[in-house]
């Protein structure tokens, strides 16, 4: 019964079953208390995820669970089997453990919304998706939970679906993401035809890897896969709806769009490790479009004066590093491995750093009254000791200073991409590029991280005339707070800093075994290490000099530099390039489309009306008068017997 | 002999004249009388061949047409003595009432003249009653 196979089914079912319970027993039995079956089956699955983790420690197999068949054709069967191997169950501690403290934090945040059973029934359904999608051992399977988190995230940023802007970034978001999704399901039919007609991971990386000079396949299915990712962690050019997704209640912001579903990419690309390491071109496209986005949003970042755009465009910029990391894979499947472990050491820091600050910022909401403007609030460490030493911690991992978790993770990711530059074969100036990039990009994280930070908790007592009474927050939103921060400030350090241990672990993972590559020796990169922390304190120092210490010095540079300025506040167009050149033309589209659907309508109403046509046309023949009818017969029976005889006559 | 032709052609005329009646009269009872006509034209054509052919089956014919002709006469009459008594006329044209829905009634432009009434009828003798004769002196 507690066989480790059958307990993989329990990670996904109990959220799924919080959620059919609170969905249907909300409103009515649980109301206020609605928000206790998810935690506890979040909890429960966290713990079950811990438990497995722990089994798997010593003995690096996946464990694996057969479900049933969903569809079967011919000889082609997709079955809803789990699996679970090392890389599974990082990604699920992960997610149930973040999860269940932003639960717990939700439940103090969303206390007086007037919907909130569904808040957690929602919640729930992507806890429940998300584990599917990790445990998902076929690329169809991961499609539909794929599917899934979409849906609840469309769910959740519509929450308050009353605001028409909150609906109409409720439709960005999915249909953005759509965009990538058709890519991504170009991508799986590629792979399920070329390879071997199935669709589970690791027949067709067998089949990949058995079958020599078949690079001419992979790079395009790999880079449709990458497609997916783009569209759902957020990756130029379909980063914009990441942004608009902060209509969203902000634990929903920091579940899905921080720590967990914009992530699904990123886990995507490093299961499908042994495709990419074959196809060194779709590598160099994925770290390309990896740091250039990282830089992007750095930029776009340090003129944001909402503190949840903020953290929305820094959380893309760090998807971007994680990218960038899995871009540097090139053919060294030693390094592949490496980078890829890089990549998702990152997520697992990020996850902790990113759910922290977003908590942070929604506990600022709560105190403020719903005011996020940094602009509008300043001085608030006084008022809210707990948010502002939590908020720094996450700050500082964000920033990546070191011991901080952030550093550890940030410098693998930059260990790699200049190893990828030493063993490229082709193309090397561009992976050297990509790390001054990524430099450069660290630096410009840190000073706007710390810009916000600075302007929210230093500077003159600030506080808005819709913050009735600013407190700080009670303790069951505080406490999730210094856990996370606990966290953030730890986990890099005991897993990977000092003890190598993630690295070790998640080397057990089948993407990684299957690349048959010794396991990399671990040098420190002194050189590195240094450059990386000069700039993260170069930025934190820049930051305190221009808010801190000569605050009227950036109105003046603002100023200065004033198109800079305004391309950087303005997202450099983006949006309204993407309105002019797409949406604009597809409304015409459709309204051509409509004229078009109006006229096959007409033509089908003329038809529709010719009986009633032909009918009035020929009702004046019934005048009720019996001569006339008399008429009509004698006049047809001469020309019916003029016609006859005429005939007979040749 | 006088030719076949000339029959048949006396036997349509008759016809045709019936059929114009028929379609032309006003008054029921003429309508009648008119399609009486082209029965008796028939009957002159069914004739004409009995005596071309030689035998007389045209004949016996003619006498089974005048027999259904007579039955006919009663109903008919029946029947318009019926609309008589529902209408007081016996214009045909006031019986439009199985036209289709929505049809307006056609309605005379000129409607036809009304015979004129005498302001005073002619005083006759009554009936039954010998009338006043000069006495006559005999002679004998």
């Amino acid at each position: 019964m507690f066989e480790p196979s059958t307990m993989l089914w329990l990670v996904p079912s109990l959220p799924l079953a919080a959620a059919i319970l609170t969905a249907f027993l909300g409103p009515t039995l649980l109301k206020r208390f609605s928000h206790l079956p998810t935690i506890l089956a979040t909890a429960a699955s966290c713990a079950v995820a811990v438990l497995l983790l722990a089994g798997m420690v010593g003995s690096s197999g996946p464990l694996a669970a057969k479900g049933y068949t969903w569809f079967q054709a011919g000889q082609f069967a997709v079955t809803m089997s789990l699996q679970a191997d090392t890389l599974t169950l990082v990604m699920l501690v992960t997610v149930t453990f973040v999860g269940t403290f932003i639960a717990i934090f939700s439940a103090g945040y969303m206390h007086d919304d007037p919907g909130y059973p569904r808040y957690f029934a929602v919640m729930s359904l992507f806890l429940f998706s998300m584990t599917g999608l990790v445990l998902a051992d076929n690329f169809l399977t991961l499609y539909a939970f794929w599917e899934g988190v979409g849906l609840c995230s469309y769910l959740l940023i519509g929450f308050w679906f009353q605001k028409p802007s909150a609906a109409a970034a409720a439709r960005k978001g999915f249909l953005v993401t759509r965009l990538g999704d058709a890519g991504m399901i170009l991508g799986i039919m590629l792979l399920w035809s070329q390879f071997g007609h199935r669709t589970d991971f690791v027949s067709i990386f067998h089949e990949a890897r058995s079958r020599g000079d078949v690079e001419y396949l992979l790079t395009p299915a790999c880079l449709l896969l990458f497609c997916g990712a783009v569209g759902k962690s957020a990756q130029f050019p379909l980063h914009v709806w990441l942004p608009d997704a902060m209509e969203g209640p902000t634990p929903a912001s920091a579940l899905i769009h921080a720590a967990t579903m914009v992530t699904a990419g990123v886990y995507l690309v490093a299961r499908c490790t042994p495709l990419f390491v074959l196809a060194p071109a779709a590598q160099l496209v994925v770290g390309c479009i990896g740091g250039f986005t990282a830089l992007l949003a750095a930029l776009i970042a340090l003129t944001q004066n909402d503190l949840k755009r903020v953290l929305a465009y820094s959380t893309i910029s760090q998807l971007g590093y994680m990218f960038l990391a899995l871009g540097a894979g090139v053919r060294h499947e030693g390094l592949a491995i490496f980078a890829a472990t890089a990549a998702i050491f990152h997520l697992f820091t990020h996850a902790f750093f990113k759910a922290l600050l977003f908590l942070a910022a929604g506990s600022v909401m709560h105190a403020m009254g719903g005011v996020i403007d940094v602009r509008k609030i300043g001085g608030l460490r006084k008022i809210l000791p707990i948010t502002h030493w939590t908020f720094l911690c996450g700050a500082l991992a964000l920033a990546g200073l070191i011991p901080f978790a952030g550093f550890w993770s940030k410098d693998e990711v930059l260990e790699s991409v200049l190893q990828a530059g030493e063993h490229a074969d082709a193309n090397r100036a561009v992976y050297f590029l990509l790390f001054a990039v990524g430099i450069l990009t660290a630096a410009l994280t840190a000073f706007y991280t710390f810009r916000v930070y600075f302007r929210t908790f230093w500077g003159a007592e600030k506080v808005p005339h819709e913050a009735h009474h600013p407190h700080e927050s009670p303790n069951v939103m505080a406490i999730p707070l210094i856990v996370l921060a606990v966290g953030a400030a730890l986990v890099g350090v005991v897993f990977e800093g000092a003890t190598h241990w993630f690295s070790h672990f998640l080397s057990g993972a089948t993407s990684f075994t299957m690349l048959n590559a010794p396991e990399p020796e671990h040098h420190t990169n002194w050189l590195l290490i240094l450059g990386s922390t000069v700039a993260a304190a170069g930025g934190i120092g820049l930051a305190a000099y221009f808010y801190y210490l000569r605050p009227l010095l950036p109105i003046l540079l603002a100023h200065t530099i004033r198109p800079a300025y305004e391309l950087s506040r303005n997202k450099f167009h983006i949006d309204e390039i993407y309105i002019l050149a797409v949406v604009h033309p597809l409304t015409i589209f459709a309204a051509m489309c409509r004229l078009f659907d109006g006229i096959v309508d007409g033509v089908v109403d003329l038809v529709g009306a010719l009986p009633r046509i032909v009918a009035k046309a020929l009702q004046p023949i019934q005048n009720g008068l019996v001569q006339f009818y008399a008429l009509v017969m004698m006049v047809f029976l001469t020309a019916f017997l003029t016609i006859f005889i005429l005939w007979f006559r040749q | 002999m006088i030719p076949l032709s000339n029959y048949l052609v006396v036997g349509a005329i008759l016809f045709v004249l019936g059929v114009i009646g028929f379609l032309t009269r006003r008054n029921m009872i003429l309508m009648f009388l008119s399609a009486e006509m082209m029965l008796q034209g028939v009957a002159v054509n069914l004739v004409a061949f009995a005596r071309y052919h030689g035998n007389l089956h045209g004949q016996v014919f003619t006498l089974f047409l005048i027999t259904v002709a007579a039955c006919e006469a009663a109903i008919a009459l029946a029947l318009i003595l019926m609309l008589y008594r529902q209408r007081k006329t016996l214009d045909v044209s006031v019986w439009q009432d199985l036209r289709e829905p929505g049809q307006e009634p056609t309605v005379d432009v000129e409607p036809p003249p009304v015979p004129a009434v005498p302001a005073e009828l002619p005083h006759l003798t009554p009936a039954g009653i010998a009338p006043p004769r000069p006495r006559e002196e005999s002679h004998v």
